[in-house]
């Protein structure tokens, strides 16, 4: 009997305190207390207990009772207080202050990345040059117009008696030579493997809206024994899959550079029109040229270049491209930007937006 | 260059089933690229022009003809039917060494073929109407049809030709030679140019400069409406002075393009007979039975030779034998095989381009069809990497300003001469004062900016990270990479936070000494140092041209790192400080500093008080009351209250002594 009074009263205590409102304190309330009530149904069966027990039972049972509505007291005033304290959360954030990284670092180092994933080592090389690495090596000859003071920045200073004049670099293609000339003073018994990615500031005279007298150009040379056309093609598919997302073709033109032969101009689809050349409402394309955008220049290293490059060009053969990375990165995104001297201005409306 | 094509003109010497885009799309994939086609006419006279872009190594395909020729090699590999009208002449005609119509002098080194002939009697009128709408169509605009005949075989074989007023030429007689410097001569424009010397002009038998060879007719022989007698002249130009003239007089016509690239020599038979034809045809003149060619080094077929294991190593797929000889031979190309090794005879149109095995490489490769190779990855061995590349490095230190709320910017590396010291690199041609120099520092730019952001009201943080180019005699000049930014509307303790925090997010343990600089107001720049090594420097900067931006909270804070030494400074992981096993004991002092104390002194003297001060901040200031966070801890025990009081007061009385600082309760 006393232990059963012990566990109505437990039961009841656990069941107030879960109870989540007044209905259900009374509830309970009822099922304990109440005339049929558990409690209640017990209190009658004490007159059946003999004379000795009623006495210690019937205190118990009333401290039961009494614990009960105490109980249910308390939970009711908890319940009653908690009326919700006024708190709004859609009060707008205090936000630290947003930073932003220049649109060409964030593509330098999205096209690094890609690159780097398959072994291809990033460098940097000079922006003030001679001109034996930016054309004489390079296999441009004397004549040629990217050699003329309209197209390249010249330095006034003293020319070298064997690197000719300083200028400031028109290409990535510099580091070639440079490269060639890194890994053979290295020790690892791959003394003419190369498979660079130099990106750097590059120079032109040059100043339009689509045209800047600064920009960035990202170089890659890949120099082994059996390097062939298809391994070139293999590598730009593998960028174009990774950079650009697996729906993009490219395709190889013919073309001609001084530094490589064969030569080619490398496309992609054109991601506006899907490769088209229409758009839905039948307008022609205006970004790029029947469905296909101009990504840059690629080819197979001329033997030339290898040999000025103190590669022996018998055993060993490369290729190499050399894109703009503001360009390869506008087309990426889709980005549009009318003018792109704007990228090297310093107004934050623009600067802001990346 | 960029070259017009009309599709029904290039139809006249290809005949095939591939509509103009089908055209287009196979030209592009193996031969000179189809930029745009653009359609023209209406009705039954629909037709296309063709934008296309010819490299100049293949000036050969800048014509009608060229195109052609191409086109026949190209469309059969995607299943086409093609039938190619070949060119030829069936004049009477012979080319010898002496006519009695005109006496020639010429300097071969100038003009390795020159070629001339006398049409008598020419009506010269307006053209037929297929001429003038096939000149228009392409964007010449028609004159008569003495002119438009020279235009139009221009742009049909791409070989320009010069048409003389015959009895203009003085004593019939030409002296073809360099210019000699300031020489004079009126071009059929009307300008009068000065010459350089070393222009190809020729010189009529009364000495005077009638043509400026290659580039432009002279004013005083060109043929007007009352010509009666043309001479028509054909002829190939050394390339290197046409260009030379061509830009220093700045006279880009048609004609010099072309010639500058190299024209065939064997080109200009063709050139003159077509000539005479259409002469004959559309003038009513008469040709002289004899054509005056000056050609004293004929061409001789250049003939390669390569193998086939050359050229399937360099292509990285097989290539029959007996297919290669057909992609070839459809170039114009002749190939014999013996074993492995092939015999190749380099038509004459392509002997400048064509020199080297991969030259061969490159048209077997093309004509094939670069979309018809497979595409692999390299395998073998991996190259060794540069040590200690920066790249990370810089790219932690751009993350870190950013997530501070900073903004990257990309300012140009040429600066004006207000902008470098006076030893920085100068361009020979810039393109403007604007951008003359190379700078020297990042700050000249840095304040640029900020002061083109004048409508900014907010605070903002400028940084840029870039190289400065600091000359060195006799050798390129060094190109430091450096890490510079600005900040506008930020009070100096904000934006040495900043810079404390970037500093000790890279790991650094900085030291800040006052220093005054040159580009500093004074008392307002500081030295940033680990241990000997300088670092960079953070201070008020004096803006030139005097307007201060308002009072020192609103004034420009600039500040500017090595980042090689910052690099090399920088630990990747701070070092393991083990965990204090007993509490510390943490509590403000509020001190009053007498005027113009300097609270880093303040700072580090509470620091070196005792060895139990583990930390010092310092939380507020109001007025001359600054607040300091002391953190006082001993590494074996829990420091009991009168332990912190002894070091309180040993550090109140050293502040006491040193600044005159007492405590304010």
């Amino acid at each position: 009997m006393q232990e059963k009074i012990q566990n109505i009263k437990n039961q009841a205590i656990a069941q107030i305190t879960q109870a989540s409102s007044s209905g259900e304190l009374e509830d309970i309330r009822i099922s304990y207390l109440g005339r049929s009530g558990k409690l209640a149904k017990l209190i009658k069966e004490i007159k059946r207990l003999k004379k000795e027990e009623r006495k210690q039972v019937g205190i118990l049972a009333n401290d039961a009772k009494q614990t009960i509505e105490k109980q249910l007291k308390v939970q009711q005033n908890k319940l009653r207080e908690m009326v919700r304290e006024w708190f709004d959360p859609t009060v707008p954030g205090a936000k630290t202050p947003k930073g932003h990284l220049h649109l060409v670092t964030q593509a330098i180092e999205e096209i690094a990345g890609v690159f780097e994933k398959i072994g291809f080592v990033r460098v940097r090389y000079p922006e003030v040059e001679w001109d034996w690495f930016a054309f004489e090596a390079l296999n441009m000859p004397k004549w040629h117009p990217a050699r003329d003071t309209l197209e390249t920045f010249f330095i006034d200073a003293k020319p070298h008696p064997k690197y000719g004049q300083i200028l400031l670099t028109p290409h990535t293609s510099s580091g070639q030579i440079r490269e060639m000339e890194r890994v053979k003073g290295t020790k690892a018994g791959v003394d003419s493997v190369v498979r660079m990615i130099n990106i750097a500031k590059c120079y032109r005279r040059q100043s339009d809206v689509s045209h800047v007298p600064m920009f960035h150009q990202f170089e890659g040379l890949v120099i082994d024994e059996g390097i062939a056309i298809t391994h070139l093609k293999g590598t730009l598919d593998y960028f174009a899959r990774n950079f650009f997302g697996p729906g993009r073709k490219t395709r190889l033109r013919p073309y001609h550079f001084q530094f490589t032969e064969p030569s080619f101009e490398v496309d992609i689809t054109c991601d506006v029109c899907k490769g088209t050349a229409r758009l839905p409402d039948g307008q022609g394309c205006k970004l790029c040229k029947e469905g296909w955008l101009e990504l840059g220049g690629a080819g197979m290293v001329h033997p030339t270049v290898l040999k000025n490059g103190g590669i022996d060009n018998k055993k060993y053969t490369g290729f190499a491209f050399g894109w703009g990375v503001e360009r390869t990165f506008m087309m990426k995104s889709g980005l549009e930007i009318d003018d792109i001297r704007l990228i090297y201005s310093s107004d934050l409306r623009f600067l802001k937006q990346f | 260059m960029d070259i017009l094509i009309l599709d029904s003109w290039l139809r006249e010497y290809i005949e095939t089933d591939a509509t103009p885009k089908k055209v287009a799309e196979y030209l592009s994939l193996c031969g000179p690229s189809v930029n745009k086609i653009e359609p023209v006419g209406r009705g039954n006279k629909k037709d296309y022009v063709y934008h296309i872009e010819v490299t100049t190594n293949r000036v050969d395909s800048a014509s009608v003809y060229g195109i052609a020729r191409e086109a026949w090699a190209i469309l059969p590999r995607f299943g086409r039917k093609v039938r190619f009208n070949q060119l030829k002449s069936n004049l009477k005609q012979n080319s010898v060494s002496e006519v009695n119509y005109l006496e020639a002098k010429i300097d071969h080194k100038l003009c390795p073929r020159f070629t001339a002939v006398l049409i008598k009697d020419v009506q010269v009128k307006p053209s037929s109407e297929k001429i003038k709408e096939r000149l228009s169509l392409v964007g010449v605009r028609p004159i008569n049809n003495v002119i438009d005949i020279s235009n139009y075989l221009m742009y049909e074989l791409g070989q320009p030709m010069h048409t003389f007023d015959y009895d203009k030429i003085k004593g019939s007689k030409m002296v073809l030679r360099a210019s000699k410097k300031g020489e004079k001569l009126t071009t059929l424009d009307g300008k009068i140019h000065t010459l350089l010397g070393g222009d190809i002009i020729i010189e009529d038998g009364k000495g005077r400069l009638i043509d400026l060879a290659g580039i432009m007719g002279g004013e005083n022989s060109q043929v007007d409406a009352k010509t009666k007698n043309v001479l028509l002249f054909v002829q190939t130009y050394n390339p290197l002075n046409i260009r030379r003239t061509s830009i220093s007089l700045a006279l880009r016509s048609e004609a010099a393009v072309l010639f500058e690239k190299g024209l065939d020599p064997e080109l200009v038979s063709l050139g003159i007979k077509r000539g005479i034809e259409l002469f004959e045809k559309l003038t009513n003149g008469k040709a002289e039975p004899e054509i005056l060619d000056l050609y004293p080094k004929p061409y001789k077929p250049k003939r390669l030779k390569t193998d086939i294991e050359f050229i399937t190593s360099r292509l990285g797929i097989e290539i029959e034998k007996k297919e290669i000889s057909r992609l070839l031979e459809a170039l114009g190309f002749k190939t014999s095989w013996s074993g492995k090794d092939i015999e190749i005879i380099v038509p004459s149109f392509r002997t400048n381009d064509i020199s080297i095995s991969e030259d061969i490489v490159e048209e077997v490769a093309r004509i094939y069809g670069y979309h018809n190779f497979p595409s692999y990855l390299m395998q073998g061995s991996l190259p060794e990497p540069p040590k200690n590349t920066p790249f990370e490095f810089e790219i932690k230190v751009k993350r870190i300003l950013k997530g501070m709320g900073a903004t990257e910017i990309y300012n140009y590396s040429m600066v004006p001469k207000e902008f470098v010291e006076k030893n920085a690199l100068r361009l020979k041609n810039p393109l403007g004062a604007e951008s003359e120099y190379m700078r020297d520092s990042l700050r000249p730019s840095l304040i640029q900016s900020v002061k083109q952001n004048s409508g900014e009201k907010g605070p903002f943080h400028l940084f840029e990270m870039a190289n400065v180019y600091l000359p060195r005699k006799g050798k390129l000049p060094d190109e430091k990479v450096t890490l510079a930014g600005i900040f506008s509307n930020y009070t100096y303790r904000e934006a040495k936070g900043v810079i404390e925090s970037l500093l000790e997010q890279l790991n650094i343990n900085a030291e800040y000494k006052p220093e005054d600089s040159q580009h500093f107001l004074p008392s307002r720049r500081v030295k940033i140092a680990t241990g000997n090594t300088p670092l960079g420097e953070l201070g008020i900067v004096s803006t030139r041209g005097g307007s201060a931006f308002g009072g020192d909270e609103k004034r420009l804070i600039y500040y500017e790192f090595d980042v090689e030494k910052l690099r090399k400074s920088s630990k990747s992981v701070s070092s393991y400080q083990p965990i204090p096993k007993y509490p510390a004991q943490i509590e403000d002092i509020t001190l009053t500093l007498p005027e113009r104390t300097r609270v880093g002194n303040v700072v580090s003297s509470i620091l070196t008080a005792s060895k139990l001060v583990k930390s010092v901040e310092l939380t507020d200031i109001f007025k001359d009351a600054y607040t300091f966070r002391v953190w006082y801890q001993h590494p074996r025990k829990t420091l009991t209250d009168k332990e912190v009081e002894e070091i309180r007061n040993k550090l109140l009385k050293e502040v006491k002594k040193k600044f005159g600082a007492t405590q304010k309760i």
